[in-house]
């Protein structure tokens, strides 16, 4: 009874097909979002053992053979830079991002769900907003003149480098879209949408979907 | 009617409703960075905050992206999330505990050395005691351990691979350090302030780690020689005069410490810098693993992927405090606290007694690396211009929010503890086991407070 009450209140105009439909179209729209960061946790996970291989093998040319490469460097600097910036909504689907458990740990699912309904429309959206029109101006300047590092011999495309601010911010802005989509069907239905619990380093919850997406 | 609202109060206004906002328990990076967009709009329409201040954000990330001394922490992330995952952590704790069997209370002794060795891997306090804890727990029980004795070394050893070099703590607390460093400098008129890097904090923590490993190894003895009852032997000794065994308990214990040593050597004498060693440890530990069997492309998969996730975290959360530290800058937060820190009664030790203070209480809520990032900036140029060593301040920083983490009712590592523990350990045995090793702290504190040298000296040794 109690989840027909609320998802009428959902589509209060609409008949009970209408808010069926609507709920269907709401889980493919987090399925997405849920698929796109996983494609991106993957190429960041291929990135990172690329960049352990790459300092390595710095370090191996600079000890062993003394020879040192600017661009090798800065390789790796870039690669871990772009890592952490694009992966931030990859770790945000896996609830990687570290939050103080004391009093949310312990609540009902509804109000975790209010919390970050709150979060996301207080915090995360405007703080995007923002880093997004002020970052939006330096790109598009870099990309413009085609900028490259300013060491010499270094990599020639530190445009791609700063693009890296935007890619940030879609890849979690989307994700926070798909959060607070889930929050809303935790609310009005009485089904928990939320992600298994877990801190980053305890929980992998995605070995088992990456298999579906990646083959 | 609004005239109350100066920038300095809206300034601490924004710390204590943004500490509020992270207790409702929204991810900290979003909390810190959208509260001080909330509060620079706020003060913005107030006109009490200059908007066009932010515009340098961009800039600033920039400069975190561009920094080589960070990359060492996704590499070291990957060190210890593969020496976990390939149960080489778990390995090694079995056989040290084996082959101390003759020790009273061998089997503690082992957990602090491996909790100090291997729990630096993520800078999240609520992340190693967990695994210190599923790792160490069931074998203490199994074994007739004390649960207070038990519980109260799993905390303190856990808590403590945070602060003992290579960590990721003090990497970040280093980086952070240095920024104050300048600014105390060219608040002074100092041109050219010497440098403190990732590489003499590590240094300066390592005679203090070693400290406290001493301390709660002693502590261990001490309780195994006055009540045997609480440590007992493991049972089904097996004897070491079988050659097998003890080859394969020489592989389960040595390999993991000389990569360890290799590590932290390489750094301490200069060789090479922590990226450069992070990078031959995570090679190392992936070598290690191999040889122990347990590595499959599978694996080295779901390694890089929880490490990114760590990194990102981090990451994330540093970009975030760097947005709050610049909205409070901005309303001049920091020149307030300057001018309550000089006017104190007492002078400097006083001011010094008070940040520990606020620190401590700030443990209670906060892990390390957010409180690294939030408080660090402000009140560290101002500290070292009133004289403290950064290295001294920074040690004494790591081993203050240790304690924190350490003390009941709200310590993290308790409640963390709590969460993996079996019911048929008491929540009041885990509060009374940690008393001790709250003392432990204490002493340490103390005597680093008397001796300086105890960190100041290794780094100049060696640099």
């Amino acid at each position: 009874m109690a989840q027909r009450h609320r998802c009428a209140i959902l589509a209060a105009p609409c008949s009970m097909w209408a808010s069926i439909l609507m709920k269907k179209i709401l889980k493919l729209y987090i399925n997405l979002i849920d698929r796109f960061n996983g494609v991106m946790g993957f190429i960041c996970s291929i990135l990172t053992i690329f960049m352990v291989l790459n300092v390595f093998v710095v370090v191996a040319l600079r000890y062993g053979f003394s020879v040192g490469r600017i661009w090798m460097q800065e390789l790796y600097v870039w690669t871990h830079a772009f890592v952490f910036l694009a992966a931030s909504g990859y770790t945000l689907r896996d609830n990687g991002h570290v939050r103080i458990d004391l009093i949310y740990g312990t609540r009902s699912s509804r109000t975790k769900a209010i919390v970050n309904l709150a979060g996301s429309f207080l915090f995360a959206l405007p703080f995007l907003g923002f880093l997004w029109k002020w970052s939006f101006p330096m790109v598009v300047r870099s990309f413009g003149n085609l900028e490259r590092s300013s060491e010499a011999g270094g990599l020639p495309a530190l445009y791609i480098l700063k693009g890296a601010i935007l890619v940030f911010c879609i890849t979690v802005g989307l994700q926070v879209t798909a959060l607070i989509v889930r929050c809303l069907l935790t609310l009005f239905t009485d089904e928990n949408y939320f992600q298994p619990e877990g801190h980053g380093v305890n929980a992998s919850p995605d070995s088992v979907r990456l298999e579906s997406e990646t083959v | 009617m609004l005239e109350f609202i100066t920038p300095e109060f809206l300034a601490f206004s924004m710390f204590i409703v943004t500490i509020g906002f992270l207790l409702a328990g929204y991810p900290v990076a979003f909390t810190l960075a959208g509260s001080a967009v909330l509060f620079a709009l706020i003060g913005a329409e107030l006109e009490l905050f200059n908007f066009a201040f932010l515009s340098v954000y961009p800039f600033r990330i920039l400069g975190t992206m561009k920094s080589e001394a960070l990359v060492a922490i996704p590499l070291f992330v990957f060190m210890g999330i593969m020496l976990e995952k390939s149960n080489l952590a778990g390995q090694l704790l079995e056989a040290m505990s084996r082959a101390m069997v003759k020790l009273p209370g061998g089997l503690g002794v082992s957990v602090v050395v491996v909790g100090a060795l291997l729990a630096a891997s993520t800078g999240i306090v609520g992340a190693t005691v967990v695994t210190m804890g599923l790792m160490s727990l069931p074998i203490m029980q199994r074994a007739g351990y004390d649960p207070k004795l038990s519980t109260g070394l799993i905390c303190a050893s856990g808590t403590l691979g945070q602060i003992i070099p290579p960590s990721i703590v003090l990497i970040l607390l280093g980086d952070v350090l240095q920024q104050a460093n300048e600014q105390a400098a060219s608040k002074q008129g100092i041109l050219v302030p010497e440098p403190v890097t990732a590489i003499d904090l590590f240094a300066g923590a390592l005679i203090p780690g070693l400290l406290m490993v001493g301390l709660y190894i002693a502590y261990q003895l001490f309780k195994a020689l006055t009540d045997p009852a609480s440590s007992p032997k493991l049972e089904g000794e097996m004897s070491l005069s079988d050659s097998g065994e003890k080859v394969s308990l020489f592989w389960a214990i040595v390999p993991p410490l000389v990569l360890i040593l290799i590590v932290l050597g390489s750094i301490l004498c200069g060789i090479a810098t922590p990226t450069e060693s992070a990078a031959i440890g995570a090679m190392g530990a992936a070598l290690l693993a191999l040889r122990a069997k347990s590595l499959s492309f599978r694996k080295i998969y779901d390694v890089a992927s929880d490490s990114i996730k760590v990194t990102s975290m981090v990451f994330f959360i540093l970009l975030g405090a760097s947005m709050f530290s610049l909205v409070f800058r901005g309303l001049g937060g920091d020149v307030a606290v300057e001018h309550f820190l000089e006017s104190l009664p007492g002078g400097r030790v006083t001011a010094f007694l008070l940040v520990m203070g606020v620190m401590f209480l700030l443990g209670f809520f906060l892990d390390y690396i957010e409180i690294i990032f939030m408080i660090v900036p402000i009140v560290g140029p101002i500290l070292i211009a009133m004289g403290f060593s950064p290295l001294w301040l920074g040690v004494m920083i790591g081993l203050n929010l240790q304690t924190s983490f350490l003390t009941p009712p709200f310590g993290f590592a308790l409640f963390y503890l709590r969460g993996v523990a079996p019911a048929s350990v008491k929540t009041s045995d885990i509060y009374r086991g940690v008393v001790p090793f709250i003392g432990l702290q204490f002493l340490a504190m103390i005597l680093i407070c008397i001796f300086p040298g105890l960190v100041t000296w290794l780094p100049k040794v060696l640099f």
